[in-house]
């Protein structure tokens, strides 16, 4: 399968990142276009796939976590305590043949993101 | 009062041995391009440098966990944030020790708020002969973080690969 997808892990608490709002975007020309806004299930996936395998580009894409919110509705956080700023990764189709998974595994003192299978 | 350059360096020599090699030995056993391959690392020259008793700053520290050594020539754009609206403040390109050689802000420089230093990664890795699908997968990289404090010393870590990237609030 082809497209983009994406997992939100919660390190901080080992579980699945629920209810996170992810902007996705993509390049055009110069300027970044909001394709649309999905939120992560309780799997920390989203219900449908990000791009689906035959919209799938050559292009460089975003997507935007809004991790803040979800760290500030979380019981026994403090807001002093988070560094990540609703983290952003951008990143390039150069196959539309294959998959890009990209995960993101975030606490609220660190990020991390890979391609991912 | 001295500047915060002075300061930090005055505490490196005396701390750590190692941390002074940075600037001498090190830069010597950097200077000459990195392996183009993992199988090859480079030696990692500096030793952690400690930033105990210093005053309040951010420092950026890049770490190349490809060929497992510091980045060193990696260039990163410094902005403020505000929403989408970023505000340049400075550009900074890494030492042999995967460091600028100041901090990125100190003392007053160092404000609360939002800001985002853009990594020239696929860049980096490019200089390196390191091969490369076109357009890389990751290419100017945003690390976005938010200082909530500006009287505390916040370090940045960042670990990347052509594939991926870390950062955390290190120490």
């Amino acid at each position: 399968m082809a497209g983009i997808s994406t997992h939100v892990l919660d390190t901080d608490r080992g579980r699945p990142a629920a209810g996170i709002r992810i902007d996705f975007s993509v390049l055009e020309g110069e300027t970044w276009r909001l394709v649309k806004s999905v939120v992560t299930n309780a799997d920390g996936r989203t219900d449908q796939p990000i791009l689906a395998p035959e919209e799938a580009r050559v292009g460089q894409y975003q997507l935007a976590f809004h991790v803040e919110d979800y760290f500030r509705r979380r019981p026994g956080t403090a807001q002093a305590d988070i560094f990540i700023d609703d983290p952003v990764v951008r990143f390039a189709i150069f196959d539309p043949a294959q998959h890009y998974h990209v995960p993101m595994l975030c606490a609220p003192g660190s990020f991390t993101t890979y391609r991912g299978s | 009062m001295e500047t915060p350059a002075l300061t930090r360096r005055h505490f490196a020599g005396l701390g750590l041995g190692g941390a002074a090699a940075a600037a001498s030995g090190g830069a010597l056993a950097q200077a000459g391009p990195a392996p183009a391959s993992p199988g090859q690392p480079g030696p990692l020259a500096a030793a952690p440098v400690s930033q105990a008793g210093l005053g309040p700053r951010l420092t950026l520290h890049a770490i190349d966990n490809f060929h497992g050594t510091p980045a060193a020539g990696m260039v990163c754009d410094l902005a403020w944030r505000e929403g989408d609206t970023l505000t340049p403040i400075k550009t900074v390109v890494t030492g042999a020790n995967g460091r600028p050689a100041e901090p990125l802000l100190a003392d007053a420089a160092l404000r609360v708020g939002q800001y985002e230093l853009l990594m020239h990664v696929a860049a980096y890795f490019a200089a390196r002969g390191v091969s490369l699908p076109s357009p890389n997968f990751l290419d100017r990289v945003p690390i976005r973080f938010r200082i909530r404090d500006a009287g505390q010393r916040h370090h940045l870590p960042v670990l990347f690969t052509p594939w991926g990237y870390s950062y955390y609030r290190g120490s």
